[in-house]
Protein backbone atom coordinates (compact mmCIF):
# COMPACT_ATOMS: atom_id res chain seq x y z
CA UNK A 1 0.00 0.00 0.00
CA UNK A 2 1.85 3.18 -1.04
CA UNK A 3 0.36 6.20 1.16
CA UNK A 4 1.14 8.45 -1.12
CA UNK A 5 -0.89 7.32 -3.71
CA UNK A 6 -3.43 6.17 -1.39
CA UNK A 7 -3.73 9.97 0.05
CA UNK A 8 -3.85 11.42 -3.40
CA UNK A 9 -7.04 9.32 -5.08
CA UNK A 10 -8.66 10.54 -1.67
CA UNK A 11 -7.90 13.80 -2.49
CA UNK A 12 -8.89 12.98 -5.92
CA UNK A 13 -12.47 12.20 -4.97
CA UNK A 14 -13.28 15.28 -2.67
CA UNK A 15 -15.24 17.10 -5.81
CA UNK A 16 -16.93 14.06 -7.05
CA UNK A 17 -18.08 13.52 -3.38
CA UNK A 18 -19.10 16.96 -3.40
CA UNK A 19 -21.32 16.46 -6.48
CA UNK A 20 -22.85 12.68 -4.89
CA UNK A 21 -24.57 14.65 -1.89
CA UNK A 22 -27.00 15.93 -2.91
CA UNK A 23 -27.77 13.11 -5.76
CA UNK A 24 -27.39 10.17 -3.09
CA UNK A 25 -29.53 12.82 -0.38
CA UNK A 26 -32.31 12.97 -3.05
CA UNK A 27 -32.17 8.96 -3.73
CA UNK A 28 -32.19 8.58 -0.15
CA UNK A 29 -35.33 10.53 0.13
CA UNK A 30 -37.25 8.97 -2.74
CA UNK A 31 -35.98 5.79 -1.97
CA UNK A 32 -38.45 6.44 1.54
CA UNK A 33 -40.51 7.64 -0.38
CA UNK A 34 -41.47 4.70 -2.60
CA UNK A 35 -41.32 2.24 0.33
CA UNK A 36 -37.91 0.82 0.74
CA UNK A 37 -36.65 0.92 4.19
CA UNK A 38 -33.50 3.02 5.03
CA UNK A 39 -31.30 -0.50 5.24
CA UNK A 40 -32.60 -0.99 1.71
CA UNK A 41 -32.15 2.79 0.43
CA UNK A 42 -28.49 2.21 1.74
CA UNK A 43 -27.82 -0.85 0.59
CA UNK A 44 -28.64 0.04 -2.89
CA UNK A 45 -25.95 2.44 -2.76
CA UNK A 46 -23.66 -0.06 -1.57
CA UNK A 47 -24.10 -2.98 -4.49
CA UNK A 48 -25.26 -1.12 -7.07
CA UNK A 49 -23.59 2.49 -7.30
CA UNK A 50 -25.30 3.42 -9.94
CA UNK A 51 -27.16 6.92 -9.76
CA UNK A 52 -28.91 6.60 -12.79
CA UNK A 53 -29.89 3.01 -12.11
CA UNK A 54 -31.24 3.83 -9.16
CA UNK A 55 -32.91 6.51 -9.93
CA UNK A 56 -34.29 4.67 -12.71
CA UNK A 57 -35.80 1.79 -10.28
CA UNK A 58 -37.05 4.60 -8.41
CA UNK A 59 -39.11 5.64 -10.74
CA UNK A 60 -40.41 2.41 -12.40
CA UNK A 61 -41.28 1.33 -8.40
CA UNK A 62 -43.64 4.80 -8.32
CA UNK A 63 -45.00 4.07 -10.94
CA UNK A 64 -46.02 0.51 -10.26
CA UNK A 65 -43.62 -1.30 -12.96
CA UNK A 66 -42.29 -4.65 -12.69
CA UNK A 67 -38.79 -5.97 -11.32
CA UNK A 68 -37.82 -7.67 -15.01
CA UNK A 69 -38.20 -3.53 -15.69
CA UNK A 70 -35.72 -2.51 -13.64
CA UNK A 71 -33.12 -4.95 -14.29
CA UNK A 72 -33.28 -4.68 -17.91
CA UNK A 73 -33.09 -1.12 -18.22
CA UNK A 74 -30.19 -1.07 -15.46
CA UNK A 75 -28.67 -3.83 -18.19
CA UNK A 76 -29.05 -0.64 -20.80
CA UNK A 77 -27.83 2.29 -18.26
CA UNK A 78 -25.24 -0.21 -17.37
CA UNK A 79 -23.32 -0.92 -20.68
CA UNK A 80 -21.82 2.05 -20.63
CA UNK A 81 -19.33 1.02 -18.31
CA UNK A 82 -17.82 -1.65 -20.77
CA UNK A 83 -16.58 0.36 -22.90
CA UNK A 84 -14.76 2.91 -20.19
CA UNK A 85 -13.68 -0.43 -18.37
CA UNK A 86 -12.25 -1.65 -21.55
CA UNK A 87 -10.44 2.00 -21.95
CA UNK A 88 -8.90 1.70 -18.61
CA UNK A 89 -7.55 -1.67 -19.24
CA UNK A 90 -4.34 -0.41 -21.20
CA UNK A 91 -3.60 1.59 -18.47
CA UNK A 92 -3.79 -1.15 -15.55
CA UNK A 93 -2.33 -3.42 -17.42
CA UNK A 94 1.29 -4.52 -15.63
CA UNK A 95 0.72 -1.70 -13.31
CA UNK A 96 -2.32 -2.86 -11.35
CA UNK A 97 -2.94 -7.13 -10.34
CA UNK A 98 -5.77 -8.15 -12.25
CA UNK A 99 -7.57 -9.26 -9.54
CA UNK A 100 -7.82 -6.13 -7.49
CA UNK A 101 -7.93 -4.25 -10.27
CA UNK A 102 -11.20 -5.87 -10.97
CA UNK A 103 -12.39 -5.69 -7.94
CA UNK A 104 -11.69 -1.94 -7.74
CA UNK A 105 -13.06 -1.74 -10.49
CA UNK A 106 -16.37 -2.17 -8.57
CA UNK A 107 -16.30 1.70 -8.02
CA UNK A 108 -16.20 2.93 -11.47
CA UNK A 109 -18.42 5.35 -11.94
CA UNK A 110 -18.34 8.27 -15.08
CA UNK A 111 -17.13 10.82 -12.42
CA UNK A 112 -14.34 7.60 -11.40
CA UNK A 113 -13.31 6.91 -14.72
CA UNK A 114 -13.35 11.29 -15.71
CA UNK A 115 -10.40 11.83 -12.88
CA UNK A 116 -9.03 8.59 -13.04
CA UNK A 117 -7.85 9.01 -16.79
CA UNK A 118 -7.00 12.32 -16.65
CA UNK A 119 -4.83 11.15 -13.46
CA UNK A 120 -3.27 7.83 -15.97
CA UNK A 121 -2.07 10.81 -18.39
CA UNK A 122 0.87 11.86 -16.46
CA UNK A 123 1.04 8.77 -13.10
CA UNK A 124 0.93 5.02 -13.82
CA UNK A 125 -1.98 3.48 -11.83
CA UNK A 126 -1.81 2.29 -8.51
CA UNK A 127 -3.76 -0.06 -6.95
CA UNK A 128 -3.13 2.79 -4.06
CA UNK A 129 -4.83 5.40 -6.17
CA UNK A 130 -7.49 3.03 -7.68
CA UNK A 131 -8.64 2.24 -3.94
CA UNK A 132 -8.36 5.63 -2.58
CA UNK A 133 -10.52 7.15 -5.50
CA UNK A 134 -13.13 4.58 -5.84
CA UNK A 135 -13.86 3.45 -2.03
CA UNK A 136 -13.76 7.57 -0.84
CA UNK A 137 -16.51 8.02 -3.82
CA UNK A 138 -18.45 5.16 -2.74
CA UNK A 139 -18.55 6.11 0.77
CA UNK A 140 -19.41 9.00 -0.09
CA UNK A 141 -22.47 7.51 -2.71
CA UNK A 142 -23.56 5.61 0.62
CA UNK A 143 -23.54 7.95 3.27
CA UNK A 144 -24.92 10.65 1.50
CA UNK A 145 -27.75 8.42 0.76
CA UNK A 146 -27.87 6.79 4.25
CA UNK A 147 -28.37 10.92 5.51
CA UNK A 148 -30.94 11.26 2.63
CA UNK A 149 -32.96 8.48 3.82
CA UNK A 150 -33.05 9.22 7.21
CA UNK A 151 -33.68 13.20 7.14
CA UNK A 152 -35.47 13.24 4.01
CA UNK A 153 -38.21 14.71 5.57
CA UNK A 154 -36.88 17.17 7.55
CA UNK A 155 -34.63 19.17 5.04
CA UNK A 156 -36.41 20.67 1.96
CA UNK A 157 -34.60 21.61 -1.09
CA UNK A 158 -30.97 22.14 -1.52
CA UNK A 159 -30.56 23.13 -4.74
CA UNK A 160 -30.02 27.12 -3.84
CA UNK A 161 -26.72 25.51 -2.32
CA UNK A 162 -25.57 25.34 -6.46
CA UNK A 163 -24.14 21.93 -5.44
CA UNK A 164 -26.09 20.23 -8.21
CA UNK A 165 -23.17 22.09 -10.48
CA UNK A 166 -20.44 20.44 -8.81
CA UNK A 167 -20.59 17.50 -11.49
CA UNK A 168 -21.10 19.47 -14.46
CA UNK A 169 -18.18 21.75 -13.18
CA UNK A 170 -16.10 18.74 -12.59
CA UNK A 171 -16.96 17.30 -16.13
CA UNK A 172 -15.77 20.68 -17.62
CA UNK A 173 -12.85 20.99 -15.89
CA UNK A 174 -11.83 17.75 -17.00
CA UNK A 175 -12.74 17.97 -20.56
CA UNK A 176 -10.33 20.70 -20.46
CA UNK A 177 -7.56 18.55 -19.21
CA UNK A 178 -8.16 15.65 -21.29
CA UNK A 179 -8.15 17.80 -24.78
CA UNK A 180 -4.37 18.40 -25.38
CA UNK A 181 -4.81 18.11 -29.00
CA UNK A 182 -6.90 19.30 -32.17
CA UNK A 183 -8.26 15.56 -32.60
CA UNK A 184 -9.70 15.25 -28.89
CA UNK A 185 -11.03 18.37 -28.87
CA UNK A 186 -13.08 17.68 -32.40
CA UNK A 187 -13.70 14.14 -30.62
CA UNK A 188 -15.40 15.70 -27.84
CA UNK A 189 -17.38 18.13 -30.10
CA UNK A 190 -18.70 15.42 -32.26
CA UNK A 191 -19.51 13.47 -29.39
CA UNK A 192 -21.24 16.01 -27.44
CA UNK A 193 -23.29 16.86 -30.61
CA UNK A 194 -24.18 13.32 -31.38
CA UNK A 195 -24.92 13.07 -28.16
CA UNK A 196 -27.68 15.37 -28.23
CA UNK A 197 -29.08 14.71 -31.84
CA UNK A 198 -29.76 11.12 -30.71
CA UNK A 199 -31.37 11.99 -27.40
CA UNK A 200 -33.53 14.51 -29.47
CA UNK A 201 -34.63 12.07 -32.30
CA UNK A 202 -34.65 9.12 -29.94
CA UNK A 203 -35.83 10.60 -26.32
CA UNK A 204 -35.81 6.68 -24.67
CA UNK A 205 -31.81 6.99 -25.48
CA UNK A 206 -31.71 10.22 -22.94
CA UNK A 207 -33.16 7.97 -20.49
CA UNK A 208 -31.17 4.57 -20.78
CA UNK A 209 -27.84 6.55 -22.26
CA UNK A 210 -27.61 4.86 -24.52
CA UNK A 211 -26.79 8.26 -26.86
CA UNK A 212 -23.97 8.34 -24.46
CA UNK A 213 -22.54 5.19 -25.70
CA UNK A 214 -23.17 5.35 -29.74
CA UNK A 215 -21.95 9.29 -29.38
CA UNK A 216 -18.60 8.11 -28.41
CA UNK A 217 -18.76 4.93 -30.72
CA UNK A 218 -19.08 7.25 -33.61
CA UNK A 219 -16.75 10.35 -31.82
CA UNK A 220 -13.92 7.97 -30.80
CA UNK A 221 -13.82 6.67 -34.17
CA UNK A 222 -13.56 9.70 -36.27
CA UNK A 223 -11.05 10.48 -33.99
CA UNK A 224 -8.86 7.60 -35.06
CA UNK A 225 -10.11 8.75 -38.79
CA UNK A 226 -8.82 12.48 -37.81
CA UNK A 227 -5.18 10.78 -36.65
CA UNK A 228 -4.90 8.16 -39.99
CA UNK A 229 -4.49 11.26 -42.08
CA UNK A 230 -2.15 13.08 -40.06
CA UNK B 1 -43.17 -4.02 -3.86
CA UNK B 2 -42.91 -6.09 -1.19
CA UNK B 3 -40.05 -6.47 0.77
CA UNK B 4 -38.54 -9.24 -0.93
CA UNK B 5 -38.94 -7.84 -3.77
CA UNK B 6 -37.13 -4.92 -3.20
CA UNK B 7 -34.08 -6.77 -2.12
CA UNK B 8 -34.28 -9.26 -5.58
CA UNK B 9 -34.43 -6.18 -7.12
CA UNK B 10 -31.32 -4.57 -5.43
CA UNK B 11 -29.49 -7.87 -6.11
CA UNK B 12 -30.19 -8.06 -9.78
CA UNK B 13 -29.30 -4.45 -10.32
CA UNK B 14 -26.39 -5.41 -8.65
CA UNK B 15 -25.06 -7.99 -10.91
CA UNK B 16 -26.32 -5.90 -14.27
CA UNK B 17 -24.75 -2.94 -12.70
CA UNK B 18 -21.12 -4.07 -11.53
CA UNK B 19 -20.96 -6.79 -14.48
CA UNK B 20 -20.00 -4.47 -17.38
CA UNK B 21 -17.79 -2.41 -15.00
CA UNK B 22 -15.72 -5.63 -13.74
CA UNK B 23 -15.93 -7.88 -16.85
CA UNK B 24 -13.23 -6.05 -19.02
CA UNK B 25 -10.69 -6.11 -16.73
CA UNK B 26 -10.91 -9.59 -15.65
CA UNK B 27 -11.15 -11.00 -19.40
CA UNK B 28 -9.41 -8.39 -21.49
CA UNK B 29 -5.88 -7.61 -18.89
CA UNK B 30 -4.27 -10.65 -20.02
CA UNK B 31 -4.37 -9.37 -23.83
CA UNK B 32 -2.32 -6.56 -25.70
CA UNK B 33 -4.79 -4.62 -27.91
CA UNK B 34 -3.77 -4.03 -31.63
CA UNK B 35 -2.71 -0.35 -32.15
CA UNK B 36 -5.15 0.34 -33.53
CA UNK B 37 -8.06 -0.27 -31.10
CA UNK B 38 -5.73 1.29 -28.59
CA UNK B 39 -5.89 4.70 -30.19
CA UNK B 40 -9.95 4.05 -30.86
CA UNK B 41 -9.68 3.61 -26.89
CA UNK B 42 -7.94 6.01 -26.26
CA UNK B 43 -10.42 8.63 -27.50
CA UNK B 44 -13.23 7.40 -25.39
CA UNK B 45 -12.38 9.70 -22.39
CA UNK B 46 -12.64 13.00 -24.56
CA UNK B 47 -15.85 11.60 -26.74
CA UNK B 48 -17.04 10.48 -22.73
CA UNK B 49 -16.44 13.90 -21.23
CA UNK B 50 -17.64 15.83 -24.03
CA UNK B 51 -21.14 13.51 -24.05
CA UNK B 52 -21.52 13.86 -19.69
CA UNK B 53 -20.26 18.21 -20.47
CA UNK B 54 -23.20 18.61 -22.71
CA UNK B 55 -25.62 16.33 -21.23
CA UNK B 56 -25.20 17.97 -17.72
CA UNK B 57 -24.90 21.71 -19.33
CA UNK B 58 -27.75 21.15 -22.15
CA UNK B 59 -30.28 18.91 -20.79
CA UNK B 60 -29.58 19.28 -16.96
CA UNK B 61 -33.02 17.93 -16.00
CA UNK B 62 -32.88 15.15 -18.56
CA UNK B 63 -34.85 16.84 -21.53
CA UNK B 64 -32.62 18.74 -23.84
CA UNK B 65 -33.07 22.84 -22.65
CA UNK B 66 -31.54 24.68 -25.10
CA UNK B 67 -33.00 28.51 -23.74
CA UNK B 68 -31.97 31.50 -22.70
CA UNK B 69 -33.34 30.33 -19.01
CA UNK B 70 -31.16 27.12 -18.84
CA UNK B 71 -29.29 28.45 -15.61
CA UNK B 72 -26.93 25.48 -16.16
CA UNK B 73 -25.88 27.16 -19.78
CA UNK B 74 -25.19 30.28 -18.11
CA UNK B 75 -22.89 28.92 -15.22
CA UNK B 76 -20.80 26.50 -17.83
CA UNK B 77 -19.36 29.62 -20.14
CA UNK B 78 -17.93 30.99 -16.99
CA UNK B 79 -16.57 27.50 -15.66
CA UNK B 80 -15.44 26.98 -18.98
CA UNK B 81 -12.99 30.03 -18.87
CA UNK B 82 -11.87 29.40 -15.10
CA UNK B 83 -11.03 25.70 -16.54
CA UNK B 84 -8.94 27.11 -19.22
CA UNK B 85 -7.10 29.70 -17.61
CA UNK B 86 -6.21 28.16 -14.29
CA UNK B 87 -6.36 24.32 -15.34
CA UNK B 88 -7.34 24.10 -11.94
CA UNK B 89 -10.75 21.66 -10.58
CA UNK B 90 -10.48 23.69 -7.31
CA UNK B 91 -11.43 26.89 -9.01
CA UNK B 92 -12.96 25.56 -11.73
CA UNK B 93 -15.43 23.87 -9.10
CA UNK B 94 -16.03 26.61 -7.06
CA UNK B 95 -16.37 29.60 -9.92
CA UNK B 96 -18.95 26.71 -10.67
CA UNK B 97 -20.62 26.25 -7.69
CA UNK B 98 -21.13 30.10 -6.40
CA UNK B 99 -22.22 31.25 -9.64
CA UNK B 100 -25.06 28.50 -9.42
CA UNK B 101 -25.91 29.21 -6.53
CA UNK B 102 -26.10 32.97 -7.09
CA UNK B 103 -28.20 31.91 -10.25
CA UNK B 104 -30.28 29.85 -7.68
CA UNK B 105 -31.03 32.46 -5.49
CA UNK B 106 -31.58 36.10 -7.34
CA UNK B 107 -32.95 35.17 -11.08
Amino acid sequence: MQKQELKQGIKDSIPIILGYLPLGFAFGVLANEVGMSIIQATMMSVLCFTGAGQYIAIGVMQAGGALFTIILANVLVNLRYLLFSTSLVPYLKGQVPTAIGSLLSYGLTDETYAVAINRYQGHAPTASYMAGLNLSAHIGWITSTLLGAILGSYIGNTDSLGLDFALPAMYICLLVFMTKHTSDVIVALSSAFFCLLIGYLVPAAMGNMFNIIIATIIAASLGVLIHEQH
Amino acid sequence: MSSTSIWLMIIGVSLVSLLPRILPVVLFSRYEFPELLKRWLSFVAPAVLGALTALSVLAPEGDIDISIYNKYFWAFIPTLLVAIKTKSLFYSLLVGIVIMALLHNFV
